[in-house]
């Protein structure tokens, strides 16, 4: 076979079964490839395309997203849930309320950081708090029946009902009894996705979360925004 | 008992100590008050003396600690001579002027004598006086020279920060003018005083650069001013920690020789601990605004270009989920930061479960519905090549149909054709200028090699030009572009282009 195909499908396989690609981890001489190799760079490219597949460079590493919808590489709803731990869609949505909080923890935008090392469970939960507090006020109000499926009201009312922590003993733990525990449920994901690394309680965003958040967003954001627009 | 104990220490035994450190704020009020009203039957009751007694301390710092030296009457009179005119506006002449400034003055240093107020000391159960002197005098070269107190200085500090001056340098002014008159516990105080201020300087960076990743254009000039009132104090206070080194050098040099300073030894080693700790601190704020400069100059880079390029705001677009009230859109944030999903399979515990068809015990786990469709966009960036493309293939075939019919011909007959035919707006366009630049690359184009490999964008475009030509059109042919420097063709106010000739050639 084709040394330069060779070379391509190896960093492919890498990437698409998990495996970082750095400069300084036992892929380095693949790394050195893809950077230093014009032909096995373009041949990577088109194949990760045809897989619907986007690939960033960032601190000399290799990190791969398969976007949204991807039907074969991507997760769907259910399988995150599986992976989250948790069983209703509102539980589910909560979590993707928590993820985003976290990212604007760390990003105002995909170009301007807020220069946090770190962020620890309290903190996301008084940004929680914070951003859910106009509905939070609203809630007394009104009527339960009210109340849309996959509103924020919805989550709202998931996040208030639940204690900040389930007791003094456990108080760490990952669960979905207790606001604590949910902000860790979350946490453990990140980690187990490569996202955050966590050190006694400070939870400090990898590598390949800073990559997908400046490049991938950087490039789709025209499309993210008509999605959000409702165009 | 005990806190009885503590209460009685705090009134008795403390009283005296705060007496003392009240004292430096007693000739401000005693000067401010009532003190044009009595002169001249208040002729010059529209003037300050609060004021004019702040600005004076401010000009005898800035002439006896940074510039070294004694201030003369000539040189306090021309200075408040000024005052009157700019601050207060009161038409004075000279006598008159001449009349106020000496009253002042003799008010400022009290006529010659300390200021004084008397107190009851209660831990030792009798009146005691405290005396207080701002401005002083020495003899020198056979002049009267006059210089500020420490306990001017430090009342001053005490009343604000010093904008145009360093906190730091002021106080370490301050720090040697105790050492010299042998106060090494009032020195250790000031040094504490320093370390505050080093403390604060290193919060305020953290706070400018917060401001800075928020808001950049007010952050911009929040770090500015930061700039100028730390960064550029850095040398000068440097210099200062030196010579205050040095001082307590030489006094602990002294130690052998003089009993005074002998008895105060403890201090003084405390004092160059201290200070020396303090030199290090101010290190590490050096370090810590180089980062900031650092990282401001990275952010303001930024700022100026996504001012051109628009950034994917996070905050903006959890406002425009929030507004929609759909939590179903944030998967559109969330999804793409997830890596490859590698598990395939069932998982046993799902084919144990399908097995053995065992109800849910919890509550029923719920299914989203994916409803969602792989939708087909059409990016911005494809819009905008389908646009180029388009352009890019009519100015060709216009250039084309040129070079048949004139083959040679410059670049303001091809404009003229295309403004016949397209009218001023095709000069509006940026792929016409784009065209030129990508045009410009060679200086011949040989169709027969051009049909067979491109080496460049604009070869592309040319190549698909000619192949809906007769192929006997284009055979041999060669075109030669000739750059015409000194005749430059003006656009519009700021456009202009060097005249190209094209010249047909057949090989």
């Amino acid at each position: 076979m084709d040394r330069e195909l060779e070379k391509a499908l190896e960093i492919v396989s890498v990437l698409i079964t998990g495996g970082d690609i750095k400069k300084t981890n036992e892929h380095a001489a693949l790394y050195e490839e893809f950077t230093s190799n014009a032909g096995v760079y373009d041949m990577v490219i088109s194949m990760l395309k045809k897989f619907n597949i986007s690939l960033y460079e960032y601190k000399d590493g290799l990190y791969v997203s398969p976007g949204e919808n991807n039907k074969i590489f991507g997760y769907t709803n259910e399988e995150i849930k599986k992976e989250l731990g948790v069983r209703l869609n509102r539980e589910l949505y909560l979590c993707y309320f928590i993820i985003y909080n976290i990212i604007t923890k760390f990003y105002n935008s995909s170009g301007s950081s807020t220069f946090t090392e770190y962020v620890k469970i309290e903190d996301v939960i008084s940004s929680v708090d914070m951003n859910l507090k106009e509905i939070i006020m609203n809630l007394n109000v009104m009527s339960l029946d009210d109340i849309e499926q996959d509103s924020f009201k919805e989550i709202a009312i998931t996040w208030e009902d639940m204690p900040v922590a389930a007791s003094e003993e456990n108080s760490k733990r990952a669960g979905r009894g207790s606001k604590v525990g949910f902000v860790k449920l979350v946490f453990n994901f990140l980690v187990a996705q490569k996202l955050m690394l966590e050190s006694e309680g400070r939870y400090y965003p990898k590598d390949r979360f800073v990559a997908m958040i400046t490049e991938y967003f950087e490039q789709h954001k025209g499309r993210i925004y008509e999605i959000l627009k409702g165009e | 008992m005990a806190q009885e104990h503590i209460l009685i220490r705090d009134i008795i035994q403390d009283h005296s100590e705060r007496m003392l450190n009240i004292k430096k704020y007693y000739p401000y009020f005693k000067l401010s008050e009532n003190a044009f009203t009595q002169f001249q039957g208040g002729k010059y009751e529209e003037l300050d003396m609060g004021y004019i007694l702040m600005a004076v301390l401010r000009f005898f710092i800035e002439e006896n600690n940074f510039k070294e030296k004694d201030v003369y009457y000539e040189e306090y009179k021309e200075f408040v001579r000024e005052i009157y005119r700019r601050d207060f506006m009161i038409p004075l002449d000279e006598d008159e002027e001449e009349e106020v400034s000496a009253y002042i003055f003799d008010k400022i240093k009290n006529d010659g004598k300390p200021f004084s107020y008397s107190y009851f000391d209660p831990a030792e159960k009798k009146k005691k006086t405290i005396r207080i002197k701002i401005i002083d005098s020495r003899i020198k070269n056979d002049k009267i020279g006059y210089f500020i107190t420490s306990d001017a200085i430090e009342f001053y500090l005490d009343t604000k920060e010093v904008k145009d001056e360093s906190t730091i340098s002021i106080s370490q002014v301050l720090l040697s003018k105790m050492i010299s008159a042998k106060n090494f516990k009032g020195g250790i105080e000031v040094i504490k005083r320093i370390n505050n201020e080093v403390g604060r300087l290193k919060a305020r960076k953290n706070e400018v650069l917060n401001i800075l990743n928020y808001d950049v254009f007010n952050g911009i000039k929040i770090y500015e001013e930061f700039l100028n009132s730390v960064i550029k104090w850095f040398d000068e206070e440097q210099k200062l920690f030196i010579k205050n080194m040095d001082l307590i050098k030489t006094a602990l040099d002294r130690v052998e020789s003089d009993s005074e300073y002998y008895n105060a030894v403890d201090d003084i080693y405390y004092l160059e601990t201290e200070l020396k700790m303090t030199i290090s601190r101010h290190k590490e704020l050096l370090t810590a605004c180089t980062d900031l400069q650092m990282k401001a100059d990275e952010i303001i880079e930024k700022a100026k270009f996504s001012k051109i390029k628009r950034e994917f705001d996070f905050k903006n677009a959890l406002g425009m989920i929030m507004e929609k009230d759909d939590t179903t859109l944030l998967s559109h944030i969330v999804m793409p930061l997830l890596g490859i999903n590698i598990n395939k399979s069932f998982s046993l515990k799902s084919i144990d479960k399908m097995l053995t068809l065992k109800n849910d015990k919890k509550e029923a786990n719920e299914i989203v519905k994916d409803h969602k469709e792989e939708e087909h966009y059409v990016y911005d960036d494809e819009i905008e090549d389908e646009r180029i493309k388009h352009n890019f293939s009519n100015l060709i075939k216009e250039l084309m149909e040129c070079v048949f019919e004139y083959e040679k011909f410059d670049l303001v007959l091809f404009n003229t054709r295309l403004r016949n035919k397209y009218g001023d707006d095709v000069f509006k366009s940026s792929d016409y200028y784009s065209m030129l630049v990508h045009l410009s690359q060679k200086s011949e184009y040989d169709m027969d090699e051009i049909m067979e490999k491109q080496d460049t964008f604009f070869e592309d475009y040319l190549k698909e030009a000619l192949k809906e030509l007769d192929e006997s059109q284009y055979r041999g042919l060669k075109l030669k572009l000739i750059y015409d420097s000194k005749e430059k063709i003006k656009f519009f106010e700021d456009a202009c282009v060097t005249n190209i000739i094209f010249k047909l050639d057949y090989s």
